[in-house]
């Protein structure tokens, strides 16, 4: 059927009707007309909409309502509860690029994981892998539930940040798919669920969403990324490469909008640096604690040492080498942000290994 | 560090002894290892009311000392459940897309002021209408038992899709030497409006089933709309995301419909109240009451000059946007309001036709 004859069948039952004619209030509102932004070679992006008063990101953006940034408003709108209204509580230059790049980074869990790939492992291998997953899994539901208790909060003034959010959130539901299939997909099963300690700290930290960051990201963050990192360094086969290669990328991202908001936080709002300072020394004792967790930190060890025998010495000394790494990061990052952690938690600085914890064991 | 403070740190292997149910083997099928191929077993067996208040992962084992973390209001299944959850989970990954990329916007040419201002103003009110439905499910989600995870992965999934349209529809504005223009105010905080359900099901019944739906038949208007093949595709995109939550909507409803019947009068009222706002007010872009009516007359048909016809146009996506609603509601289960003078819908599609 062509456009005209269909256009022909839609209006022929309403032709009797009589048209009325249209006020056009609506028109002539534009702040800015004559925009027009032309893709580059990585196509049209959402940066690059911000141009003239488009990207014009204010200090503050008091409106309540739902008005894009740039659209005219229309007075006496009923405010929505938009509580984070401030630049410094939400933004990070590089939000847009980190929403593009989300969106072409996308993978499937159903498709993009050799599945076939999988082949039984020994049995006390196969129930730490099933393990070391299901506390991951409970830690990107807390990031995921922190993140969308929030997000509404966030003003449209500051949509790149919202958007990226919204990319963020569903990526931390494609890692608890992923991770759950692999534990349902080669004759496991899901193990115990977490204490929680860490994910509590997480969901508890209303105060703000700058301070949940700190929490989500900074203080555990490192730990989550060399999880992923030596994860990858020890799978079993293409699937868990494939799952902890897409699932590092991601928390990358994450990590990277955190530091970036966390500093632009604390260059633009006075105290913010002595918050945070604040919150990790409160925060380091929990996350020591949960890095001390029994349960992950044997889970983890009987991966990395290929069995439970492997487990108690190199398995022991991978682990100790991953905790390491993971505060070395997290003091580099707090030394970025000029948050100064000279005298970090007792608990935490226990977790660095001498060098004798770092050796593998002497082989006969 | 003093040797007091190191803590000791053995391998401990008792939880292998604590773990969920061991032996599970899911095998992918010809659309690869979905979130149906893995509801085997204990693991598919879902909870008619969920006591996880520590977010632990269905079917993990639970742990006497682990921390009630989640404030989680939505436990009952029938509060969330769907039959296709994990289908439409599923089919979002797999249709995600690009407005950078996969949009030819090389292909947007300029147009009449009238014009290109109609659809500035379209795409201004579809980014408040996408704020709408992105805001609203993400508040949800924290509230809904992770035991039901398969439906709260569509309701992040929407929440995905709606910053891209939201995304789309600024990068259309800003592209054609145009721009935004006037906010509408139409979703901003009405009493019976999207954002003040308190209950899931009153949320879902205005939002995906009349408030989605409404958008749904605009979206798949877009090849009358769209002047350029950027914008017929950037229509056609949206509705195939759009299809999606309308269909979480519907497939909820029917649920509660079959699982809950001491609900049905409620859920009738909030069909009574959804009828009456937005679907026939501001929030609905085609609606009698919107300034977009205006907007897409011009779009409909080809410039001011050629307004009534393309109000006339309106008209019957109007109407048409009646008749599928009606459809969703009766495959819902709650046809019978069309039929028993309830419903001020079949009078509405009788003053247009």
């Amino acid at each position: 059927m062509t456009q005209t004859s269909r256009v022909k069948n839609l209006t022929a039952s309403v032709a009797h009707i009589d048209v009325p004619p249209p006020k056009l209030q609506w028109m002539g509102h534009s702040m800015q007309w004559g925009t027009r932004v032309t893709k580059g070679e990585h196509g049209l992006r959402l940066g690059d909409l911000n141009v003239g008063i488009y990207g014009e990101i204010p200090q503050h953006w008091e409106d309540q309502s739902r008005r894009p940034r740039g659209a005219a408003d229309l007075p006496g709108m009923p405010p929505l509860p938009y509580h984070l209204r401030s630049k410094h509580q939400v933004w990070a230059d590089s939000a847009a690029d980190l929403y593009e790049e989300a969106i072409q980074h996308r993978w499937i869990p159903a498709t993009d994981i050799p599945w076939n790939a999988l082949s039984p492992l020994p049995d006390d291998v196969e129930r730490a892998v099933c393990q070391v997953l299901t506390e991951l899994m409970q830690a990107a539901n807390a990031e995921l539930e922190c993140i969308t208790y929030w997000q509404e909060q966030m003003s449209y003034g500051y949509h790149e940040v919202k958007q990226l959010l919204a990319v963020t959130a569903l990526t931390c539901a494609r890692h608890i798919d992923a991770f759950r299939k692999r534990c349902l997909a080669n004759g496991g099963g899901l193990g115990l669920e977490s204490r929680g300690r860490m994910n509590r700290a997480i969901l508890e930290s209303r105060g703000g969403w700058t301070e949940a960051v700190v929490y989500v990201y900074v203080l555990r963050g490192f730990y989550i990324q060399n999880q992923y990192r030596f994860l990858l360094a020890h799978a079993h086969n293409a699937a868990e490469r494939v799952i902890f290669a897409h699932c590092l990328a991601d928390h990358a991202r994450h990590m990277t909008y955190a530091l970036d908001h966390l500093k632009y936080a604390i260059n633009q709002q006075d105290g913010q640096r002595a918050v945070i300072q604040t919150l990790l020394s409160i925060g380091e004792r929990t996350m020591a604690r949960e890095m001390e967790e029994p349960v992950q930190r044997s889970a983890l060890a009987v991966v990395f040492g290929g069995g439970i025998e492997g487990g108690r010495q190199e398995g022991m000394a991978t682990w100790h080498a991953l905790v390491r790494s993971a505060i070395h990061e997290y003091l580099d990052a707090c030394e970025w942000l000029g948050v100064k952690r000279n005298m970090i938690h007792r608990r935490l600085n226990a977790l660095l290994p001498s060098d004798e914890q770092l050796k593998p064991p002497a082989r006969d | 560090m003093r040797v007091s403070d190191a803590p000791h740190l053995d391998l401990d292997t008792s939880w292998m002894e604590r773990m969920g149910e061991w032996g599970t083997a899911a095998q992918p099928g010809k659309r690869g290892l979905t979130l149906e191929d893995i509801r085997i077993g204990p693991y598919g067996e879902l909870p008619e009311e969920s006591d996880n208040m520590s977010g632990r992962p269905r079917g993990a084992a639970e742990r006497p000392e682990a921390y009630r973390i989640g404030g989680y209001t939505v436990r009952s299944k029938k509060e969330i459940w769907l039959d296709n959850a994990t289908f439409l989970y599923e089919e979002a990954l797999q249709r995600q897309w690009s407005s950078a990329t996969d949009i030819p916007w090389e292909t947007i040419a300029p147009l009449a002021d009238d014009i290109e201002e109609a659809e500035c103003a379209l795409c201004t009110f579809f980014n408040e209408v996408e704020f709408v439905a992105g805001d609203v499910p993400a508040r949800w989600v924290a509230n809904i038992s992770p035991d039901f995870f398969e439906a709260r992965n569509v309701l992040l999934a929407q929440v995905q899709d709606e910053a891209r349209h939201m995304d789309v529809f600024r990068k259309r504005a800003l592209a054609n030497g145009g721009g935004l223009t006037r906010v509408t105010g139409a979703t901003s905080g009405f009493i019976g409006g999207i954002d003040l359900s308190r209950d899931f099901t009153e949320m879902s019944s205005r939002m995906h089933v009349s408030g989605e739906g409404a958008v749904l038949t605009m979206f798949r208007m877009g090849e009358l709309v769209g002047q350029n093949p950027a914008e017929k595709r950037m229509y056609r995109l949206c509705a195939q995301d759009e299809a999606r939550h309308v269909a979480f909507g519907i497939m909820h409803l029917r649920y509660l419909h079959a699982t809950a019947p001491e609900r049905h009068e409620e859920i009738e009222a909030y069909l009574d109240e959804a009828e009456n706002l937005p679907l026939a007010g501001g929030t609905n872009p085609a609606g009698p009451q919107a300034e977009t009516s205006e907007a897409l007359a011009i779009l409909l048909g080809g410039g001011k000059q050629h307004y009534d016809e393309g109000f006339r146009i309106l008209l019957a996506i109007r109407k048409r946007q009646l008749k599928e609603y009606m459809q969703r509601v009766v495959s819902a289960g709650f046809g019978e309001r069309f039929e028993n003078g309830r419903s001020p819908v079949p009078g509405r599609i009788a003053e247009l036709s």
